[in-house]
């Protein structure tokens, strides 16, 4: 058991390395901008993959990440406290929001759910946009940067790009781990109880409210966190910024990296479509939208389990090929 | 004090009346049948006990609390288990798999610690695992155990939803129709793991249609007949009881 958990250990480290040691060898600060937003989408479908993995269906990530930004840009404007404190602070807004509304909400079951979460999300933006007192509608509010001084030591997170990569690189395995460390705990085991079977698992004692709105609250907080970080980095919050296009990517970002998965899934579907679709962009305009439909019909039609499942298959594959060859 | 009480239970759904004032009594230690024909109302009994209806009139005390109207989980929790007629299981999920997540009550340590200290979160782990394997062998699933549940045999599931139930650690089981479809074999591999249960303590109440079986098994008999109780005594006698024959008659379960 211990043998087969290093063996998948060692392709993990192995990515995270890379991860790491990347900007040393990548300095064209337009690649960088391509990997920020994936890694911090990647967090936000994290989130989107633990609400699903207790059989429940949001489309109110983008939501969180908007109120999230909201409340770090506000709170580090209008308080002056430190980006890095504000964006922890818009984790825990947003969490709390969650815990409110989900503890409401999440009574209905599925569609119900979904429906109302989408108009959540319509809520904040029409909030964003009309309460120019606070939020300054449209023109939006403008965060500060962050920053770092360790005795001679402040990157500059203006002039590089590269501080802000580590930034969101140590979210988003700070993220992998508590998600990861989720799926394989007995806190794991109950999630999928009640996503398998809400009825059964009621009469083993699982309180259902209890779990869907834990769920829901982590994948909050998760994307509030996220969304504070993008607009620290962006430099920009405004009510249009993380719409319903974001959240239905959570959807897409989670079906091409494999449904079942808490932490590979997400991520590898994260970062595929989001570079991807970044770069298309660049050349192409509407070259997102063009990326994230195609992949899902290749997804959904070649590889229905996703990207995780990808090695299974060409295995599969090959062994047909093989056998045809021979036979 | 009786374990379970209910007085003047009664459920309407509309205007008819699945359950009719039922009182009745179960001590600890019993083994109590619950027969009656199609539709006299035993499941309805069990889903009003359990929570997953409210009484139209009449309460529930389950060790001397009120737990009328309470959710299934609460009821759960307090050592009131059940299993389904249907046979309820996580049919995506392995043997071993099912009956591990089945052990929720018996899991829940502190989940917090748990979740941040490995070696705690490690020793829950194995404890969780360790029971699920005695449940298994129990029941005698184990040659099964890393088989996925929805494609069982019919045998082997219905051991499944009973292991799935003795897991959750129940005082009082409340066990629907476990051994329909099975072989005669089968039932006595069934009624011996039961006897095993009510051995160590546990007090059931069995509904069953196979009369033979609950005669055998139960030492008190409570018949149903459109949500009415109309028998409650020795097995013997309310199996002789006219009203009770009456209410069978055109079936050939009581001979």
């Amino acid at each position: 058991m211990d043998s087969q958990k290093t063996k998948s250990l060692v392709p993990v480290l192995v990515v995270v390395v890379v991860a790491f040691a990347l900007p040393l060898f990548v300095k064209q600060p337009f690649v960088l901008s391509l990997i920020i937003p994936a890694f911090i989408y990647s967090v936000v479908a994290m989130g989107w993959a633990l609400i699903v993995r207790t059989g429940q269906f949001s489309m109110g990530q983008a939501a969180f990440m908007t109120i999230g930004a909201y409340i770090s840009a506000l709170s580090n404007i209008g308080w002056h406290l430190s980006p890095w404190i504000t964006v922890l602070l818009a984790g825990f807004a947003a969490a709390a929001v969650a815990l409110v509304l989900g503890m409401v909400v999440l009574r209905l079951g599925g569609i119900f759910f979904a429906i109302v979460t989408l108009g959540f999300g319509e809520i904040v933006r029409v909030v964003a946009m009309n309460w120019t007192d606070v939020t300054k509608g449209v023109y939006g509010l403008i965060p500060r940067p962050l920053s770092i001084s360790i005795g001679g030591w402040s990157p500059n997170f203006v002039v590089s790009k590269v501080p802000y990569y580590y930034t969101s690189l140590v979210l988003l395995v700070i993220a992998a781990l508590v998600f990861a460390r989720i799926d394989r705990s007995n806190l794991g085991r109950i999630f999928r109880s009640v996503a398998s079977n809400g009825s059964l698992s009621e009469h083993l004692g699982i309180y259902l409210m209890k779990y869907r709105v834990m769920a829901f609250t982590v994948a909050a907080f998760f994307a509030g966190i996220a969304g504070a970080l993008f607009s620290h980095y962006l430099l920009f919050v405004g009510p249009t910024l993380f719409g319903l296009p974001e959240s239905i990517m959570s959807l897409i970002m989670c079906t091409v990296g494999g449904l079942g998965s808490a932490v590979a899934g997400p991520i590898m579907g994260a970062m595929l479509l989001s570079i991807s679709g970044d770069y298309l962009t660049s050349l192409l305009q509407g070259g997102k939208a063009l990326v994230f439909g195609l992949l899902v019909v290749v997804i959904v039609f070649y590889l229905p389990g996703g990207l995780v499942d990808l090695k299974r298959h060409v295995r599969r594959v090959m062994d047909r090929v093989r056998g045809r060859a021979s036979g | 004090m009786a374990l379970l009480e209910l007085r003047g239970v009664s459920k309407y759904f509309g205007s008819l009346a699945a359950l009719d004032n039922v009182n009745l009594e179960v001590h600890q230690g019993e083994l109590v049948g619950l027969v009656g024909p199609n539709g006299s109302g035993k499941t309805t009994l069990f889903n009003v006990i359990t929570g997953i209806y409210r009484p139209t009139s009449g309460q529930i005390f389950y060790d001397g609390r009120n737990i009328t109207g309470l959710r299934p989980d609460q009821i759960a929790t307090r050592g009131l288990v059940r299993t389904f007629q249907s046979n309820i299981v996580f049919r995506e999920a392995t043997v071993l798999e099912n009956v591990a997540r089945a052990c929720y009550l018996y899991a829940r340590t502190n989940a917090w610690w748990a979740f941040f200290n490995t070696r705690a979160y490690r020793e829950s782990e194995r404890k969780i695992m360790q029971r699920a394997e005695e449940l298994l062998e129990f029941w005698e699933l184990g040659d099964v155990r890393n088989h996925v549940a929805d494609g069982l045999s019919h045998g082997h599931q219905r051991r499944l939803g009973l292991a799935i139930a003795a897991a959750a650690d129940p005082k009082l089981l409340l066990l629907d129709e476990p051994v329909s479809g099975m072989s005669g074999e089968e039932i006595t591999v069934v009624m011996k793991h039961a006897q095993k249960l009510a051995d160590m303590g546990i007090t059931i109440v069995l509904v069953e249609h196979h009369v033979k079986t609950v005669v055998g098994f139960c030492q008190r008999l409570v018949a149903l007949d459109y949500g009415r109780k109309i028998g409650d005594g020795k097995p013997k006698e309310v199996t002789a009881q006219k009203d009770v024959i009456a209410a069978y008659l055109g079936t050939e379960e009581v001979a």
